[in-house]
């Protein structure tokens, strides 16, 4: 293992109003990455609304009072810039990297949004065709496509904030109305609630006072608290078992791990990457590359910030094997790693692998932007971000052991065996 | 607060690399990136999937995803755990007309990841059970494609435009026939033929020059055997095909022709032209069927280049009900009735110029870039020349190129969906659709 090679300069300032500022200044990046994360996602949405905050993210593009729908878009295009936003259970982005000359503008048109949202009845509802055909593209014409709903389903019940998709339903679309609108931007669209990352050829003066300048004005209202962590009960582990018209069938078994923040959380993706990632992972050459039980393995966690995150291992079996057999043979693997641990080897491949895709995510402004926005809303300062590559670095065998122990025990998992229809 | 103006940054240029020739007669292009903490390589090979033996479809597929798995010094995986140590990483991808191997490794381990690339490059031991591993992924691979309804619609595409009698119209990776044909030794016989130095380039950016494997890279030795035949295939007529997918919920939609590509006069036009019709979140198809209709998530394509030939791919995916109303929407819209405007040609010609910088930002996007220029024989420079191009075009000359270029009576369209609705729909647009069947390469 190398050192860890890079560490980012970072200046956070609070607005009067309660806008966090960060800047992280990249005086040789091609653009300045503008990055915006509101905290809310779907975990926030309302009994019979699934799917709402995403929607809105969608009519944050339709206009507001200086912007035209279409134009912010079409405007940050116009400057050579890459724009565009995403929802997830726990936050909402939005994201432009420009040129530098147009930052201003940037910060104007985001800033617009955020002070004077517009929507007219005829906006909403092609925002709303499109946000269903969006589901249909994603899920519902997609082979698999209701993998992760079924996968959700049996850790969340449906009352549970993680317990439904951030899509939503298509009958929850169906019912959305304009009036919601306001409300919705009203309770979370604040500045308090909001956190703003400039990186690039920015200095932390310009980028403070840039910042102030376009979103000072927003009103200052007190950050409307999530109510989110523990108040609905995960579901005990269970088997469920369909049937579809997909080509393989395929064992998805799966965990309950800890919130996103919580420090077992960087050796279970280590032990995840050891068990499930590669040609060379614990799973492939046992289950593989013998060609007993399995043609391919993957491994996965979906994080959440306030309750249980989702360990996956999925598996493809052999023409001959069941997918429960399959999941036995994963077990049996799996209880040796947590008996034995890791190897010295695979756990340093697994770092080496895992600080390669850190530098790869903090390649771009755009990427990196976004990174400090993620770490200051999980670990509560975007500082953090500098702290990732040496707390991989310092995980031990007996660390990786413990938490698979813990939170990954053959007994504690789901089972979601997927049969395809007509096996080839 | 009155609306800030955009200030114009200086011009920029794609890098310049340094350019060596090694006595072996491999070509080396490194481009410089100080700031790059990941190095990206690739190397390309003039190995065209055009020499594939037509019985043994895949065998060039099959050449690059088994190599990594042993080599005659560290067999049975060895080598991959090697290079996950370093944090490096190789991938693949064999075309038409060439084939590209590389990877990507932290600039600081880039001198330990090269010799291990290399011995990859020379000595693979494609043993029988990873031939077999990677012909069943393969397989199932296109068991996958089929099923995914982009996927297929882009195997309907190929066959359309350039015939099932033409390798260019065949699944690249092969089909599950060809592919449980192939035995180590025939991939072995591909890999001999095809990966030596000569008249192959290695492009390298990042933090880290690659001095200290030059030595090593020249004693890699041999020329290609064969030189395949890689002439591009006859004109189709154009056609209008289904992919049935029954009771799908969406049709995909694309609509396809063969053009003109980067040497062409008339190319930074097209591309203009492309981004304003397609190309943009502004584009105006996008405007029409999204934003104004809602009958997608999005529309989106444009004239992508090749290496002889560029390819125009336009569509989207919109619920059944409205697929034909879609199709002869996107058909009116690429006919350009009403020609481009200045403002839409200035949009999109400020767009493709500044978006540069963005879009080469990493060195995998720089490897990535040169390695296709350096397929085409072209020089690094040509991407500068692209740029001054696209600022000289007026609205009338893009307008113009489209027209010449993009006749509406030679387009192909593909629509995969339920194909119940979607045949009588396309009729009544005047079009002759046929289902076409793609299992018959299972």
């Amino acid at each position: 293992m190398t050192q860890p090679p890079l560490t980012f300069d970072l200046a956070s300032t609070r607005l009067d109003n309660g806008l966090e500022v960060i800047v992280a200044p990249d005086a040789d990046a091609p653009g300045v990455a503008v990055n915006l994360w509101v905290e809310v996602g779907s975990a926030d949405e309302v009994e019979g609304r699934t799917g709402f905050a995403h929607l809105f993210e969608h009519l944050m593009f339709q206009g507001s009072e200086n912007v035209a729908s279409g134009e912010h878009m079409a405007t940050v295009e116009a400057m050579g810039g890459t724009v565009n936003a995403t929802t997830s259970t726990d936050r909402t982005n939005y994201f432009e990297t420009v040129p530098r000359g147009g930052l201003e503008l940037a910060l104007w048109l985001e800033a617009d949004r955020f002070a004077s949202l517009a929507i007219t009845p005829e906006n909403f509802e092609a925002q709303r065709q499109v946000v269903k055909e969006e589901k249909r593209q994603r899920y519902d014409n997609q082979p698999y496509g209701d993998l992760l709903e079924l996968l959700v389903a049996q850790h969340f019940p449906a009352e549970h904030p993680y317990g439904h998709l951030t899509i939503g339903s298509m009958a929850h679309l169906d019912d959305a109305a304009l009036d919601d609108v306001a409300g919705f931007f009203r309770s979370w669209y604040r500045a308090a609630n909001t956190s703003l990352v400039l990186c690039g050829p920015v200095t932390p003066d310009e980028g403070v006072a840039l910042a102030d300048r376009y979103f000072g004005a927003l009103p200052q209202l007190p950050a409307t608290p999530r109510n989110l962590a523990g108040s609905v009960a995960t579901l005990a582990p269970q088997t469920t078992t369909v049937v579809r018209a997909v080509p393989h069938s395929l064992s998805y078994l799966s965990w309950d791990l800890p919130i996103a923040s919580h420090p077992d959380m960087t050796a279970l993706d280590l032990a995840l990457m050891i068990l499930a990632d590669g040609p060379s992972s614990r799973l492939h050459k046992s289950l593989v590359r013998t060609g007993s039980a399995a043609h391919e393995i993957h491994g996965a966690a979906l994080t959440h910030r306030s309750a249980a995150s989702i360990a996956t291992i999925l598996g493809r079996p052999t023409e001959d094997t069941s997918t429960e057999h399959l999941a036995a043979a994963i077990f049996s693997e799996l209880d040796r790693f947590i008996q034995d641990g890791p190897t010295g080897s695979e756990l340093a491949r697994a770092k080496a692998q895992s600080e390669s895709d850190d530098l790869w995510g903090l390649a771009t402004t755009t990427g990196r932007a976004d990174a400090i926005n993620e770490y200051r809303q999980l670990y509560g300062s975007p500082a953090s971000i500098n702290d990732h590559l040496s707390d991989v670095a310092e995980v031990t065998a007996e660390d990786v052991a413990r938490a698979a122990a813990q939170w990954l025990r053959p007994n504690n998992a789901h089972q979601l065996h997927y049969l395809a229809e007509d096996a080839r | 607060m009155n609306r800030p103006t955009v200030t114009t940054d200086s011009a920029w240029q794609f890098p310049t690399p340094e350019i060596t020739t090694l006595g072996n007669g491999l070509t080396l292009w490194y481009f410089a990136m100080p700031n790059q903490h990941m190095t990206s390589f690739n190397l390309m090979l003039p190995a065209p999937l055009a020499g594939e033996p037509a019985s043994l479809e895949g065998v060039g597929t099959l050449a690059l995803n088994a190599s990594d798995e042993g080599t005659l010094r560290h067999p049975d995986g060895e080598i991959t755990e090697l290079l996950e140590l370093q944090g490096a990483t190789l991938s693949g991808t064999a075309r038409f007309h060439y084939t590209t191997f590389g990877g990507t490794a932290p600039s600081t381990h880039l001198a330990d990841t090269l010799p291990l690339f290399l011995e990859v490059l020379r000595q693979p031991a494609f043993a029988e059970q990873d031939i077999t591993h990677h012909i069943e992924a393969l397989t199932a691979s296109f068991d996958s494609r089929l099923a995914s309804p982009e996927a297929s619609n882009r195997m309907a595409m190929r066959v359309a435009l350039f015939g099932g009698d033409h390798r260019e119209g065949r699944p690249a990776a092969g089909t599950p026939s060809t592919l449980l044909a192939i035995t180590p030794d025939d991939v072995r016989a591909w890999h001999s033929a095809h990966f030596r130095p000569e008249g192959a380039t290695l492009l390298v950016a990042g933090a880290t020059a690659p001095d200290d494997s030059i030595r090593l890279l020249e004693s890699w030795l041999g020329a290609p055997e064969l030189k395949p035949d890689d002439s591009p295939a006859d004109r189709q007529h154009p056609s209008v095909v289904v992919v049935d997918r029954p009771e799908a919920v969406q049709a995909v939609i694309s609509v396809g022709l063969r053009t003109p590509t980067r040497t062409d006069p008339r190319w930074a036009g097209l591309r203009i032209a492309g981004h304003a019709i397609a190309g943009a979140f502004a584009s105006r198809l996008n405007l029409e069927l999204r934003e104004r209709l809602g009958y997608t998530y999005g529309v989106g394509g444009g004239i992508a280049p090749g290496l002889r030939e560029g390819l125009l791919t336009i569509g989207g995916s919109v619920r059944t009900e409205v697929a034909g109303d879609s199709v002869a929407r996107i058909l009116d819209g690429l006919r350009l009735d009403a020609p481009l405007t200045d403002a839409e040609v200035d949009d999109a010609r400020a767009y493709l110029v500044a978006v540069a910088p963005l879009a080469n930002e990493t060195s995998s996007d720089i490897t990535a870039q040169a390695c296709a220029l350096a397929a085409a024989g072209l020089d690094p420079s040509f991407l500068n020349e692209h740029f001054a191009a696209l600022t000289r075009v007026t609205a009338s000359e893009a307008t113009a190129a489209w027209r010449e270029v993009v006749r509406p009576e030679q387009l192909t369209v593909a629509v995969t969906g339920d194909a119940e609705k979607l045949t009588p729909a396309l009729t009544a647009l005047g079009l002759t659709p046929q289902v076409v069947d793609l299992r018959s390469w299972s």
